[in-house]
């Protein structure tokens, strides 16, 4: 029974939430229209996420990721302003995201600083870059190719639904995708297994022959750059950049994590959990604002769950273990 | 009469049966040993006793009179002390702080920590069990771990006002010790015997049990078999007790003779402050190395694969040059390595047991070295799991369920899953039952028949003795000497490791 809380705990309570805003919003909630919409607001949680799962698999974490989303959705406009083609500033604020992590990594696996402080110390850092490079200013209007912001709008037409044409947004395909190259990356190959290897005990993984550090660098290059993904498809949405749309990204994100990994039988971060995660966010934040709930009640009652689903997965754990 | 007396104790988890009757009494004054194969209860009525678990059933009786233990504050209340395998300890801390934590310590002006006193007291504490050379202001962490257990026990020894300690319970207390301060442990236990105390000394080591305890009650399957003098009994009546089937050899027989071919030639080798070290390892030879605690055994495999580079001395693999810089090019090279520390070293315990044995062997075991093929891995690691006697459900089965015995079956089939040729042991059956123990030797046999090089490090003489062909015995980081096993005995190996005479 105990168990069987720790395990469904947060599926049920996620149940409970679909139900309440079912019977609370029948009209619009339960609709192919609403849940693409969802799909949308969620699809930049959903590729930090999935860059957060990476490094947490290993114990670590990366605080720097909403900074690091802004800083990437700066570079993509000033390079617009520099007249750079799309592919070409997309590319490179891509780049400065993986170098960026590669950083991040650098200091922890070959420097020895804890993720805590290194990653604390890039996202002041990089924080600080972006406000450095704009200005100080929102980075809008003419200088953004209008393809770059019709491609957040745009999406695959999936036909009609009860008479409303629907169709699946461009951004959240792109979240798909992520997902599902990160799920491979992590439960399909070599590089995965060594990630939770690390993550299980890291003086008998580097026994075994894995590349700690290595691999560490890597992950958190990887992190990085998906960072940089979602700061670049949120400057799409919304056809500007300011340099702190990214801030909300990384609580977000490291939240989802968790609420995904009290899902997994051993308590280790998996992808599709970690799907699963930002879904009850998504979900919550969408009925409540549905409802009219103010956003800073949404903030309290999001914290709130985490408390509450952790702390069930792990009191249960305590009693189990008796 | 008795100090304690338990009856029929039985516990269940979850309804699968951890203990089906235990009856054990312990007489005031007396060292009793508790033994048993892993999974035979013996932790599951130590942590009845510590007040951790509740029975479901049991009658405790201290001193004739009924008790009920229930929280591990009431165990201490009525004279019950612990020493666990695993230590809880702060290594940031000092000895004094370690040893007296959860104590008051002694104040000045009822605010300061008066640290001179502390460290006085500490020192008084230490001295009594005959340990003179650790400073009590030293930090935990920088002595050795035969030290640290040293001063986790001592703790346990020292006075209290209000609650005499009546039974120390001592969990596996050698386990991290080397011979020389097992034997101060021994007198400190004979001292308390004097002095009225009793101890309840769980342990594998028979020997030690047949040196120092009065009595014994030998566990199986969560039932007290059998009850006895110490005096009474020979070593090989008690394994068959414990194993329930009589053992005709500790050592299995050699299969096959070493051959000339050298696995390993090691050339200057220098380890800790010693003078550069010199020596090879024929293939299917077992060299044993041997020495006091600390003498560069730990490094000197570790120099060998590669986690602590060396950039002097030559060392050759099979007559080609190796000079392993990371514990990968030596799995490469066909080098494996059986840690000293199987849980926190060896092992993944929170993994699947096919993920464990594979991980060093990923890269070949898996499509394009990239993508993972887990149902070959399955395969695999079933069959080498078979080759090592492993006992489990399934190759999904995580690590942490299996017996201490069964884990290290782990890290055998993890070691040997790439065939290699040379093999490094660190005490290789530390912690691990006679019947798993017997299990691990034929392993090792099996291994050195096929041409393998093993170097074993052991603690356990018996062992070096019964499974070696040379054994090397190193003090100070330098080999002293290396001699044939054959014709050895303990006590002229154990002054061979302390450097005295031989008469």
């Amino acid at each position: 029974m105990l168990n069987f809380l720790r395990r469904y705990g947060t599926l049920i309570g996620f149940a409970a939430i679909l139900i309440f805003f079912w019977a609370s919003l029948p009209d619009t909630f339960m609709t192919a229209r609403n849940w693409l919409n969802i799909s949308q607001q969620m699809s930049m949680l959903i590729v930090v996420a999935a860059g957060m799962t990476i490094v947490m698999v290993m114990g670590d974490f990366d605080l720097s990721v909403g900074s690091m989303a802004s800083l990437a959705g700066i570079v993509v406009a000033i390079l617009f302003t520099q007249d750079y083609p799309i592919w070409a500033a997309v590319s490179l604020a891509l780049l400065v995201g993986l170098i960026g992590g590669a950083i991040n990594g650098g200091l922890i696996a070959f420097v020895g600083i804890l993720p805590f402080v290194a990653t604390l110390a890039t996202l002041a850092m990089l924080s600080g870059a972006a406000f450095v490079v704009s200005g100080g200013k929102t980075i809008s209007g003419r200088a953004i190719p209008e393809e770059f912001g019709n491609f957040a709008r745009g999406g695959i037409p999936l036909g009609e639904w009860s008479g409303v044409a629907v169709s699946l947004p461009n951004l959240t395909l792109v979240a798909l995708v992520v997902a599902l190259l990160v799920w491979m990356l992590l439960e399909q190959t070599t590089f995965g297994r060594r990630l939770y290897a690390i993550g299980g005990n890291i003086e008998a993984a580097h026994l075994s022959g894995v590349a700690v550090r290595k691999l560490k660098l890597i992950a958190f290059a990887l992190t990085g750059s998906t960072a940089a993904l979602a700061g670049i498809m949120y400057a799409s949405r919304v056809a500007s950049a300011n340099p702190t749309q990214g801030s909300g990204l990384m609580l977000n994100a490291i939240a989802a994590v968790f609420l995904g990994s009290t899902l997994s039988e051993h308590g280790e971060p998996r992808l599709l959990y970690t799907i699963v995660g930002v879904l009850v966010l998504g979900v919550l934040d969408n009925g409540l604002t549905q409802m009219n709930v103010d956003s800073y009640v949404r903030q309290i009652l999001v914290g709130g769950i985490i408390i509450l689903a952790v702390s069930t997965s792990s009191l249960t754990k305590g009693l189990r273990s008796r | 009469m008795t100090l304690l007396t338990l009856k029929d104790v039985t516990k269940a988890y979850a309804g699968v049966p951890a203990l089906r009757g235990v009856d054990l009494s312990v007489a005031p004054g007396e060292i009793h040993a508790l033994m048993g194969e892993n999974g035979a209860g013996k932790s599951t009525l130590i942590k009845i006793l510590a007040g951790v678990v509740s029975p479901d059933r049991a009658e405790i009786r201290l001193d004739g009179q009924p008790i009920e233990i229930g929280s591990p504050r009431r165990a201490h209340a009525l004279g019950l002390r612990f020493i666990h395998q695993e230590f809880n300890v702060v290594p940031a801390l000092s000895v004094a702080e370690n040893i007296f934590m959860g104590r008051r310590y002694p104040r000045r002006a009822g605010v300061f920590v008066d640290w001179k006193r502390l460290n006085l007291a500490a020192r008084e504490t230490l001295e009594k069990l005959g340990i003179t050379h650790i400073d009590p202001a030293q930090a935990l962490g920088s002595l050795t771990l035969g030290d640290q257990m040293l001063v986790r026990i001592s703790s346990a020894f020292i006075g209290e006002e209000g609650t005499p300690a009546r039974l120390y319970v001592l969990d596996e207390p050698t386990a991290a010790l080397s011979a020389s301060e097992a034997e101060r442990l021994f007198a400190v236990l004979r001292q308390l015997r004097t002095s009225g105390a009793s101890v309840l000394y769980v342990s594998h080591r028979l020997d030690e049990v047949m040196a120092i305890c009065d009595m014994a009650t030998v566990m199986r399957d969560g039932r007290s078999i059998d009850t006895g003098k110490i005096a009474d009994i020979t070593h090989d009546d008690l394994v068959a007790l414990m194993i329930g089937r009589r053992v005709e050899e500790a050592y299995p027989p050699v299969k096959a003779p070493p051959q000339s071919e050298i696995v390993l030639s090691v050339k200057g080798l220098p380890v800790l402050t010693g003078p550069p070290i010199s020596f090879a390892v024929q293939a299917g030879e077992v060299l044993g190395i041997a020495g006091v605690a600390n003498s560069g055994q730990g490094e000197l495999l570790r120099k060998l694969f590669g986690d602590a580079p060396s950039p002097a001395g030559t060392l050759s693999l099979s007559g080609q040059n190796y000079r392993p810089r990371s514990p990968a090019d030596a799995w490469r090279a066909g080098v494996a390595y059986i840690p000293r520390e199987r849980r926190s070293e060896g092992l993944i315990v929170s993994r699947p047991i096919f993920e464990n044995t594979t991980l060093p062997h990923l890269a070949a075991q898996s499509r394009w070295t990239v993508f993972l093929a887990p149902r070959r891995e399955k395969r695999l690691a079933g069959e080498q799991g078979q080759s090592v006697r492993l006992k489990a459900s399934s190759q999904n089965q995580r690590v942490r369920e299996l017996s201490g015995g069964n884990q290290q079956k782990v890290v055998f089939a993890k070691a040997l899953l790439g065939k290699p040729r040379l093999l490094l042991l660190d005490e290789p059956t530390r912690g691990v039952d006679v019947g798993a123990k017997f299990d691990i030797y034929t392993i090792i046999r099996d291994m050195t028949a096929q041409g393998m090089g093993v170097i074993l490090v052991s603690s356990d003489l018996p062992e070096l003795l019964g499974m070696s062909d040379r054994i090397a015995i190193m003090r100070d980081g330098a080999i002293t000497e290396i001699v044939a096993a054959k014709g050895l005995n303990e006590e002229r190996l154990l002054n061979l490791c302390y450097g005295r005479a031989t008469g």
